[in-house]
Order: C-alpha cells, then sequence, then structure tokens
C-alpha cells in the first residue's frame, strides 16, 4: 500500500516540528526516515500511525484520504523502541490482542498466533511473560503484534535502539526478511546511518522538521543535495572552491566539473570530498593534477578494515577547508584508506605528506559562505559576532569572513571593488543600509543580507522577487536558507492596486506557479499570500504586521534601488536577504 | 533464613535486632497489652459487649462506610492521579501539594470544617436540605469525613504506578485496533490493579481508625451514626476500660482480617502470573 504525504505540518506551542513535508512511498517500498534527534521524523511516523494529529495538510494510504481517520481504524501496525508490550500478558495473549479486538474465533487465533511466531522465529514462548524475555525477544514479539491484524503498512519508531550491536544485527536481518517475504510498505524511524543504508529501500533525511532530500542509499551517499545530507549521510570534507565555466579551482588542483555548472560566471560553490575519496602520497608529483596541497599527518586510528586519519592542512596551501563530519577542527582532513593502500605507502603520525582528491561532488547550494562587511574592521567584527548569523553559519557549517571596505555605500565613481565578493555580504540594519547594499550590488555581490544587530532566529520567511529574471536564483537561496531555521515559507505575490477590482485569476495562477516551482525543483514548500498595492510599501507593512519576520527578495534591475528600498532597510527591525541575478543578455553590473 | 550479602548498612544482626525490638515496642507490646485487658473479662462478659446491638451497629457504620470511603477514593483518586500523572496545566503543582494537605491537617479541624460546609443551615447544607439530602448527622457525613481523610493514601498510591503507565502502551492498543474503553479496561486497568489494591488497602485502614473527624460530622447517635472508635471512646469515660479492650480487640481482629485478605489476594495475582508464564 502505497503512502502519500502532502505538505505535513505540526506545530507545538507555535514551532514547527514537521514542516511541510510532502512525500510518496510506493507499495512494498522500505523506506527509512533518517536524522538527527528533534528532527521531527518520529512525529511524522506518529502522524502516518495517526496517534499525532497534523496540524496541515493531507496523508493517504493507497489513494484513501485518512488524514482524519483515527489510529485503530488505519490499519497500521506500530513498533516502539521500547516494545511497548502489554507486560501482564503472555507473548500469546500479546500478538492475539489485535485478533481479540476483532473478536476472531479461538482457533483462527491460535493459527494466526503459530503463524506470527513462525515468521518473527519464536516458535514455542507462547506462555512466556515479557519480563521473562530478552531485549531482542521482546521486540520480536512486538513486531509480531504488529503484524497480527495483516495491516498494510509497518511503521517502526528506533526499533533497535535498546538492543545491543550484535542482536540488533540479526533482528534487522529478521525484519528485513519478513518485511520482503509479505511485501508490506514499511517506513522505519532511525538516527543511524548505518541502519538506514543495510535497510532502505530509499532514505528520506530530516533536519530541523524539513524532508532535506530523499533517494537511493547510494544516491543520497554520492550526489548529495545540500550540506547537512553531505554530512549527516557518512563522513564528508566540506571544501570553499570556486566554480567557472566546466571546471572547480579548490586549492591547487582543478577538477572538472560532474555537471555543467547552472552559472556561468565564476562564483564560490562548496565541495564535499568523502574520506575515501582524499589521495595521501609522498611527494606532490606522485599526485599529479589531483593535487590539492600538502599537509601532516595529525591522529591515526586503526578501525578494523580502514584506516582513519586526520590530517592537518599546511597554512596557505589549499582551498579553505569548512568543516569535516564531526563538525569540530576546521583544519583538519578525514581520511580513509584501506589495507591495501596502507600497504602501498605505509604512515606514522606526524609525517608531512601531499594530498590529492579523486572526486569532488558540487553541492548545488547557492549560499557558500558569509562575509561581513562594514566601513570599518571592528564594526564588521561586531557584525560578525551577530547571534542570528553565528548561527546561521554552524548550521549551514560555513564561515563568516570579516571585511573592511572603507567606501562602503560612499556615493559618486562607481569604483571597482579590490576583491569580487564572494558568498552572501552580510551588512548592518541602520541608516544609510539600502545604499551600501545598492553599492555592494553594483559591485557584483549577488546575495547581500541586512541584518539588524538583535535579529533572532525568524519565525516566518517571506519571499519576493520583483523580476522574473532573479525568480530562479530567489527561490535557490531562499530553499537554502530554509533548510537551516525552523520557519514557515510564505511566498507574497503583490499585483499593482489598480488591479484588486479586476478579475484575481491571473494574480492567483502567478502564485501556485510559483509554488508549484518551488516544491518542482528545491523540495521548498511554501504557502502563498496576495497582497495588492505598491511592492516596497506593501512588504515593509507585511514585516511591520508580526513579529519574528525575515524577507528574501529577489531584485534583477538595480535601478534607484535605494530609494525604493529605504523605508525596507534603512533601520528595519527584520533580516533582509537581497538576491540579485542581472536580467539576461545585458551585462552584469560587476566588472 | 537466607542472609542477603551485606549492603550499605553494616550488621545483618545489630539491624535485625533493631527491627525486632523496634516492632515489639511500638507496634506489638501495646497490642499484647490490648488484648490482655480483653482477656481478663469473663468469655460470656466479653461476647455480651462486643456483640450488643449497640456495638454490632456501630460495626457495620465503621466498616462499611471505611469501605464505601476507600472505594470512593479509589475510583476518583484514579482520576486524581491520572490527571496529575498526565497533563501539564498551570497550577498542576500546587494541586499535588493540596492532596497531601488531609495528612497534615488535625482531623477535628476537618472535621469541624465539613460541618460548617454540610450542616442543615451550613453552605452547601442549606441547599440540600430543600432535595431532602442530609448530609451532617447521618451516615453520609460519616463517610464523607472518611472519605476526605483517606483520600491522599488513594492517590499517593496510584501516583507511581500511573507513572509507568507508558504513553506507548495505549498508543500501541491504538494501532492495534482497541477503543478507548477496551484500552482502559484490557490494558491500563490490568497494570494498575496492584497498586489500585494498595490504594484501597490503605485508605480503608486509615480510615477504619478514624475518629477525630467523624465526631463532628456524625452527630454520634447510637446505632445509627456511632462508630466503632467512638463507642470505645465511650466506654473508657465511663473507665469500663476492659469493655473498650474488648471492642479494640474485635476492631483489630476484623482490621487485619480485612488486610490479610487483601494482600492475599494480591500474592495470588502475582503467583497467578508466574504460573502462567511456565
Amino acid at each position: 500500500m502505497s503512502i502519500t504525504l502532502e505538505q505535513i505540518t505540526k506545530r507545538y506551542g507555535g514551532v514547527p516540528v514537521v514542516n511541510d513535508v510532502s512525500l510518496h512511498i510506493g507499495d512494498g517500498e522500505f523506506f527509512v526516515l533518517l536524522g538527527p534527534s528533534g528532527s521531527g521524523k518520529s512525529t511524522l511516523l506518529r502522524a502516518i500511525a495517526g496517534l499525532t494529529a497534523v496540524d496541515h495538510g493531507r496523508i493517504a494510504l493507497h489513494g484513501r484520504d485518512v488524514t482524519r481517520v483515527a489510529a485503530r481504524k488505519r490499519g497500521v501496525g506500530l513498533v516502539f523502541q521500547n516494545y511497548a508490550l502489554f507486560r501482564h500478558m503472555t507473548v500469546a495473549d500479546n500478538i492475539e490482542f489485535a485478533l481479540r479486538v476483532r473478536h476472531m474465533r479461538a482457533r483462527r487465533r491460535r493459527e494466526r498466533r503459530q503463524e506470527l511466531l513462525r515468521l518473527v522465529s519464536l516458535v514455542g514462548l507462547d506462555d512466556r511473560l515479557p519480563a521473562q524475555l530478552s531485549g531482542g525477544q521482546q521486540q520480536r514479539v512486538a513486531v509480531a503484534r504488529a503484524l497480527a491484524h495483516e495491516p498494510e503498512v509497518l511503521l517502526l519508531d528506533e526499533p533497535f535502539g535498546a538492543l545491543d550491536a550484535k542482536i540488533r544485527e540479526e533482528l534487522r536481518r529478521t525484519i528485513r526478511e519478513v518485511q520482503r517475504e509479505l511485501g508490506i510498505t514499511t517506513v522505519l524511524v532511525t538516527h543511524d546511518q548505518e541502519e538506514a543504508f543495510a535497510m532502505a529501500d530509499r532514505i528520506g533525511i530530516m533536519n530541523l522538521g524539513r524532508l532535506l532530500e530523499s533517494g537511493a542509499p547510494h544516491e543520497l551517499y554520492s550526489r548529495p543535495a545540500t550540506r547537512f545530507v553531505a554530512t549527516f549521510l557518512g563522513a564528508a570534507n566540506l571544501f570553499l572552491a570556486r566554480s567557472s565555466a566546466g571546471s572547480i579551482q579548490l586549492g591547487a588542483a582543478t577538477v572538472a566539473a560532474g555537471e555543467p555548472p547552472s552559472d556561468a560566471r565564476e562564483h564560490e560553490v562548496v565541495a564535499v570530498v568523502r574520506p575515501e575519496e582524499v589521495a595521501v602520497a609522498a611527494t606532490r608529483a606522485a599526485l599529479g593534477p589531483a593535487f590539492v596541497g600538502a599537509g601532516v599527518v595529525d591522529e591515526m586510528v586503526f578501525s578494523g578494515a580502514l584506516e582513519r586519519l586526520r590530517v592537518r592542512l599546511e597554512n596557505g596551501a589549499a582551498a579553505p577547508l569548512l568543516a569535516t563530519a564531526d563538525g569540530a577542527a576546521a583544519t583538519c582532513l578525514e581520511v580513509t584508506r584501506t589495507q591495501h593502500e596502507q600497504r602501498a605507502f605505509a604512515l606514522r603520525a606526524g609525517q608531512s605528506v601531499a594530498i590529492g582528491v579523486r572526486r569532488v561532488h558540487v553541492l548545488p547550494t547557492p549560499l557558500s559562505s558569509f562575509a561581513a562587511c562594514a566601513a570599518s574592521a571592528p564594526e564588521a567584527e561586531t557584525l560578525a559576532r551577530q547571534p542570528l548569523l553565528a548561527e546561521l553559519a554552524a548550521r549551514m557549517k560555513t564561515r563568516i569572513a570579516v571585511r573592511c571596505e572603507p567606501q562602503l555605500g560612499a556615493a559618486g565613481e562607481r569604483t571597482a571593488a579590490d576583491a569580487p565578493f564572494v558568498g552572501a555580504t552580510v551588512i548592518a540594519s541602520e541608516a544609510g543600509a539600502a545604499q551600501r547594499a545598492a553599492w555592494l550590488l553594483e559591485r557584483g555581490a549577488s546575495e547581500v543580507l541586512v541584518l539588524p544587530a538583535q535579529a533572532a532566529e525568524p519565525q516566518r520567511v517571506l519571499i519576493h522577487w520583483l523580476d522574473e529574471a532573479a525568480r530562479a536564483a530567489t527561490l535557490a537561496v531562499s530553499a537554502s536558507v530554509l533548510r537551516h531555521v525552523p520557519a514557515e515559507a510564505v511566498y507574497v505575490g503583490i499585483l499593482p492596486e489598480e488591479t484588486r477590482a479586476a478579475p484575481r485569476r491571473h494574480g492567483l495562477r502567478w502564485l501556485l506557479e510559483a509554488r508549484s516551482e518551488a516544491q518542482a525543483v528545491h523540495g521548498l514548500e511554501m504557502r502563498t499570500e496576495l497582497r495588492f498595492g505598491e511592492v516596497a510599501q506593501e512588504l515593509a507593512r507585511r514585516l511591520a504586521e508580526a513579529p519574528g519576520e525575515m524577507l528574501i527578495v529577489g531584485v534583477s534591475d538595480l535601478e534607484r534601488f535605494a530609494e525604493r528600498f529605504g523605508a525596507l532597510l534603512d533601520g528595519g527591525r527584520w533580516p533582509v536577504l537581497i538576491v540579485h541575478r542581472a536580467a539576461r543578455g545585458t551585462v552584469g553590473a560587476s566588472p | 533464613m537466607s542472609f542477603r550479602k551485606p549492603s550499605v548498612l553494616p550488621g545483618f544482626g545489630l539491624t535485625l535486632g533493631f527491627t525486632t525490638f523496634f516492632l515489639s515496642a511500638i507496634v506489638l507490646l501495646p497490642l499484647a497489652a490490648l488484648v490482655l485487658a480483653a482477656g481478663s473479662m469473663h468469655w460470656s462478659e466479653f461476647v455480651a459487649v462486643v456483640s450488643s446491638a449497640r456495638a454490632l451497629g456501630s460495626y457495620r457504620l465503621s466498616f462499611g462506610a471505611s469501605a464505601l470511603a476507600a472505594s470512593i477514593n479509589v475510583v476518583f483518586g484514579f482520576i486524581l492521579a491520572w490527571t496529575l500523572v498526565r497533563y501539564e496545566f498551570p497550577g498542576r503543582k500546587l494541586i499535588d501539594a493540596l492532596i497531601d494537605l488531609p495528612f497534615a491537617l488535625p482531623t477535628a479541624v476537618s472535621g469541624i470544617a465539613l460541618t460548617t460546609v454540610f450542616a442543615q443551615h451550613g453552605w452547601i447544607g442549606r441547599y440540600l436540605e430543600p432535595l431532602g439530602v442530609r448530609i451532617a448527622y447521618t451516615w453520609l457525613g460519616v463517610t464523607l469525613a472518611l472519605t476526605l481523610i483517606s483520600m491522599p493514601f488513594a492517590v499517593r498510591a496510584l501516583q507511581p504506578a500511573l507513572l509507568e503507565v507508558q504513553r506507548d502502551l495505549e498508543d500501541a492498543a491504538e494501532t492495534l485496533g482497541a477503543t478507548r474503553f477496551y484500552t482502559f479496561r484490557r490494558v491500563i486497568l490490568p497494570t494498575v490493579l496492584p497498586a489500585l489494591l494498595t490504594g484501597f488497602t490503605l485508605a480503608f485502614a486509615r480510615a477504619v481508625g478514624e475518629y477525630g473527624s467523624v465526631i463532628f460530622i456524625a452527630g454520634n447517635l447510637p446505632m445509627k451514626t456511632e462508630i466503632t472508635p467512638l463507642l470505645i471512646v465511650i466506654h473508657l469515660e465511663q473507665f469500663d476500660y476492659r469493655g473498650a479492650a474488648a471492642l479494640g480487640v474485635v476492631m483489630l481482629l476484623m482490621s487485619f482480617a480485612v488486610l490479610l485478605t487483601i494482600n492475599l489476594l494480591q500474592a495470588w495475582g502475582r503467583r497467578r502470573h508466574v504460573r502462567a508464564a511456565h
């Protein structure tokens, strides 16, 4: 039986724990929901079971809408982490519970029970009490009990959490066999990526209530789309690299880009290098064009088949390293080597080596890093410590550079900046911010974040673009931001005041198109609102309506930018992220 | 007798000796004195005292009202404990503390307070009077007083047991197709049954021994609203120590019989589980 989730949202005290999740799970599929604790995966599972009512969205089992159907009528079987067996009942009574509820005849019950006990390899334990069984056996009973009424969906909530490694392995195999034998659609919730790899047909990765990506395990591992998935699913080294037509510059190495870049101009990207794709050699010559930089072996850990190394990059040798899998030291590269590689080139701690990369995967994320920018260094440093910015950068596993531009916002000759602006440039929200933002955008900054000093984590992110040319980029940036804050996305469509009386059909269609594009291309679910009036004024009015708003606005035409957005940006209480993409065919403002 | 492994507290011999002495001095010795005092009576005299119509009436009221009060407390104590364990609401801590109040209050104060409220012209009594319901100075009043003072025992016995009924159990039952009532009857109730019995026992024992609060609201009409403890006091006031002791012994035996029965029931329940397992 297939499971279809449409825009499922569940809030606790206003905070979305499950945020606009849409997902289709095919008939007979084994789907694993993977995520750290608190990512909303268990809540989503309970919503499918019918134990948690959703605030918004639709749940369908094999096309039948069950959103308002009680759990006991949904025909699902649920297995809990702590088994949840009825302790005053024997194994037989536990398994027959669902059959007794359905008034099944004693003989038929007994037959079904025997069949189930065979299925989970517990024949002969009918008369035991749960307390007399081991943890693994108890969980097998729980699985048998959940399958007794022949549900069409089996839901498993961290079923191996309380078991030790060996039992876990055995039970995993049993569950996988049972699932194949019955062909039952199964959803398993876990925080253990190894478990996900071992069992899943498809994995869906959740963080902060959002379903970030879903796909076959090998696909997600080799081609993740987001930083979170890249680092959560297996270990990953993240680099800031530079991408230009067809190739990627990573330290000293130039690697061919796997896929044609969406953006032809040179820009900063986040590159993923898996530990097993890092090559270590004695000399630069041995690595050839794969050479990235020099390093020193910091730590070596033997772990059976593989050897784990931490290699510290020598200063200035390589591209800026963002974070390793554990998110700790951003100066050490994680490397794993097979026995074969170890024999070919034995290492010891403290040894100097040359480092190369065999395969680089570039994340499609448009927000690579942040640069706090102000007219003086102390101001820029203060800005870089702004809590929301620091939190965002930490979640994105990226860095905040500090940049001093003495001429920032100065009127007059359009002078080029000394160095190109990379990543998102951050300026303080104060008087003259609009002027400064315009100054930066004219000099090639593609994203400018105007940030008030007291800005806290937003609860809603409003999205709007002024020109169609900026639409794709605005949606991409919004999706990237929203993967890292547990906020709602709201697309604000604004039509001129004089169209208010006219049929709204045109405006509505436009809204729906924006929504479906966000969903299709970025997996971003957003609500939509339609307003009438002058764009900048309406946006300012909308932002002031409730606290906790953030605005992402896309522009392509910078004409009179500072004038138009002065009211919105100069000392506003809300963070505004401006995304600038020049319209196709016109020459960019950047020199 | 098997000696357990030594624990943190040293000296099994010392602690066992102390336990025996303490129990003897505080519990057994006074009880023995009671039995001895009654024992000095002639058998026919003893029977005459304990089976007088007035005594029989008082037993009926004492044990009947206590059993009723304990039953009420098991039902409503369950709801109270459930609310406190399951829900998080403003004032929860306050209500939790209020439950212990009958523990701390001198029982005479409780009695006076109840009388004030439920007497013929009291706050509530005056509205019940036209309906023909009289609480003060009837067996209803006795039951009410006993319910009040034994309530904490039932709630406190149930609370820890309910804490252990994980919500997962209910969720599991629900996904297996059980209705709420079925889940309550087949899953929750059996799980907390031992605690329910304990709560009943404690509340009952407390109510049987109660004196202070009842005498104010009972009116103490012989045969009607006179509880056994009061009858004992009346005997004492007439310097009939032996008669008082005789009634005391009867109370002792009946209470012991009730408590023992409940304990045996619990043990039987446990044994049945274990037997079912083999």
